[in-house]
């Protein structure tokens, strides 16, 4: 039987590589944006083909997470095999100005698709990926955490997820529909967001090294985080939803990594060396050889609460899915460099 | 006139008419500032074409989101807000219902609730529409009663009553712009306008062969979007808060603004065009002319544009754009 795949949240990191997969593997593939004033659809413009040509396997839709019916007409019209629910108000920092539609978009969208296959009696023809997110641990109960760590959730983004993954698994057990969260801890590449601290990082270095920009800010330095490569995560996902059983599953390299080490690196990419110098809002990294100030904490990027230490244990993984992490942390950092010096230089012209 | 110590805050700042506004209401001396649901996420495109985006100041909020909005009204405390925000694609309104009313009514009601919950002084304008009209059998004016067909119109209506509401109860400066159709080249393709001189454009390049389109036959009344938005600020502007209908009041066919577009890349569109019954409205207005006597009388606003010279318009910027690629 042909696979059909429907992705929300197409416009993003994840649904561009997503698509880009299912796509090899032969899918159709269909994603969902949302309407926007301004263009969106930049990381998915290679993708795209003319709807009036035939045989074309991938195809856009307008839809929104806070439309119940839209939903349920897009289900029921592209009949999908397997549905990967990406799309999310994904900005923790913004979550805390709006927290009223992150847990609409967040919380009852995911609701939202899970009733739609109810109505459309989809239970048995298709399966559902839930995007959860290691945010869910928040502050966290235990060092690494797997899939039996409680949750912490400390942001309005991660609340509203923490409903998104119970009611995955909830409709799992109470209707039998094949849903699975992929618990993924934070995943990078050269197309994710500007305002993600590892892309603002890469972007700025390349700004720095192209001489248009003087400085970076950044907020806390000390943050750990387990950073792998997007490609290889969303390979995870289809992963997930190709098991006979559904089940709930954490990716990550089971590595960490301090904000400040990736600034190291990605500087050391361009033939700099940082040296860092006092204390807390007051600390810099300054560049050894010509002894600018490159690096300055800015309070303003702070979180009211601020995660810790999230380091994933990618072990069930490993074992029931065959999935692990395949770039590794040095080579990520300097992919994302490269293709921000590219565009810079590009810009510069 | 001057706009000095005037702070204008436009809710839907990223698009065609909060665009135009900004850049309106700069050249006018006020500082101004815009909000786009997630500021970081878009590209401001619309202010970047117009050479503005380091001029205004930008900001993320949900107008669906009651304490983002009463945030950033705290926070910039204008003398005016203009709201533009909102699912505005009729088409798209069939599709998405549900996230239209709550992006136009919630959005809307959530505005006038934070500016009364902080007792803002601000005037208020709010972006309603012909499409709350329906049909109209003569150009429709300011007394003509709504029969919407859309739920984008059906929407905008009772935005429309929402903003009457508040004036009325709490003796807030809120008024409401009965625009009819005003495009320019910062729409986005999906707008019919913007479709047509594109898909003839490419046509003209040798990039296409032929354009789907839905219903020809449908009448409008199509303006220039940069003086549209100048009948809004001459409405804060005004000694008294009212609504008025803002409209070129002539009529044209589809058809027309298809043929004329076609000529302006030297193409015969009846050889181009195929009418496609999959882009058919569930239910369409047939004939929409507004009648702006009104705005003329009481704002001294009148259209100076009318299609010719918009057509006009849109094909030269149309072909600069793609010399500019």
């Amino acid at each position: 039987m042909s696979k059909v795949a429907l992705i929300t949240g197409i416009t993003g990191q994840d649904g561009a590589y997503l698509a880009e997969l299912l796509l090899g593997k032969g899918y159709e593939v269909h994603g969902v944006k949302r309407r926007s004033s301004s263009f969106n659809t930049g990381r998915v413009e290679h993708l795209y083909q003319d709807p009036h040509e035939s045989g074309v396997r991938f195809r856009m839709h307008y839809g929104d997470l806070t439309d119940a019916t839209n939903l349920i007409r897009l289900v029921q019209e592209i009949q999908p095999t397997e549905i990967y629910n990406l799309a999310a108000q994904s900005h923790v920092q913004v979550s805390f100005e709006t927290p009223e539609y992150t847990a609409n978009s967040d919380a009852l969208g995911t609701l939202r698709i899970l009733e739609a296959i109810r109505i459309l009696k989809m239970e048995k023809s298709v399966r559902f990926y839930q995007a959860s997110t290691s945010e869910l641990y928040g502050k966290v109960q235990e060092v690494p955490q797997s899939e039996k760590t409680p949750f912490y959730p400390r942001s309005p983004y991660a609340v509203a997820k923490l409903y998104a993954y119970w009611i995955t698994v909830n409709y799992r057990e109470a209707y039998g529909i094949h849903s699975s969260n992929g618990i993924l801890f934070n995943h990078e590449s050269p197309i994710r967001g500007e305002t993600f601290v590892t892309r603002k990082i890469t972007r700025a270095v390349a700004a720095i090294e192209t001489g248009q920009q003087e400085t970076l800010y950044l907020g806390n330095l000390d943050a750990k985080r387990d950073w792998g490569h997007a490609r290889d995560y969303v390979e995870g996902m289809w992963r997930i939803l190709q098991q006979p059983e559904p089940d709930d599953y954490v990716l990550a390299t089971g590595e960490t990594y301090a904000v400040r080490e990736f600034v190291e690196l990605a500087f050391a990419e361009v033939g700099k060396r940082i040296a860092w110098k006092g204390e807390g809002v007051d600390e810099t990294g300054i560049d050894e050889a010509t002894g600018k100030v490159l690096v300055r904490v800015d309070p303003a990027y702070f979180r009211p609460t601020e995660v810790d230490l999230l380091i994933g244990n990618p072990a069930k993984a490993r074992e029931k899915l065959g999935w692990t992490h395949t770039t590794p942390f040095r080579e990520l950092v300097r992919e994302m460099v490269q293709a921000d010096l590219e565009a810079f230089r590009r810009k510069a012209g | 006139m001057t706009g000095s110590g005037k702070r204008a805050l436009i809710f839907g700042v990223s698009g065609q008419d909060g665009a135009w506004l900004a850049k309106l209401l700069l050249d006018h001396g006020y500082e101004v500032h815009g909000s786009s649901r997630d500021r970081d996420a878009v590209s401001f495109g619309n202010l970047q074409r117009l050479g503005i985006l380091d001029q205004v100041h930008l900001h993320s909020a949900a107008p669906v989101d009651f304490r983002s909005v009463a945030a950033l009204l705290e926070a910039v405390n204008p003398t005016e807000v203009y709201n533009l925000s909102a699912q505005s694609s009729v088409s798209l309104s069939f599709e998405q219902p549900l996230e239209t009313l709550n992006s136009i009514v919630i959005g809307t009601v959530n505005i006038l609730e934070a500016m009364r919950f902080l007792n803002s002084g601000a005037r208020f304008y709010n972006a309603a529409s012909s499409e709350c009209f329906g049909d109209t059998a003569v150009p429709a004016a300011e007394g003509t009663p709504f029969h919407p067909k859309s739920p984008y119109g059906t929407s905008k209506a009772a935005a429309y009553w929402a903003v009457a509401n508040y004036r009325d109860a709490y003796g807030m400066f809120a008024c409401s712009g009965i625009l009819f159709n005003h495009e320019s080249h910062l729409r986005p393709a999906r707008y019919v306008s913007q479709k047509i001189v594109r898909g003839a454009a490419d046509i003209a390049d040798g990039r296409a062969r032929t354009l789907h389109l839905g219903r020809l036959d449908i009448v409008r009344d199509w303006g220039w979007a940069p003086e549209y938005v100048d009948a809004m600020r001459r409405m804060l502007s005004h000694d008294r808060p009212e609504d008025f209908v803002i409209a070129t009041g002539e009529a044209h066919t589809l058809e027309d603004f298809v043929d004329r577009v076609f000529a302006g890349f030297g193409l015969n569109w009846r050889d181009r065009v195929e009418v496609d019954s999959s882009l058919y409205r569930p239910s369409e207005i047939a004939f929409s002319v507004g009648n702006p006597d009104k705005a003329r009388r009481e704002l001294g606003w009148e259209a100076t544009h009318r299609l010719d010279r918009l057509v006009e318009e849109l094909v030269r910027r149309e072909q600069e754009r793609r010399r500019a690629d």
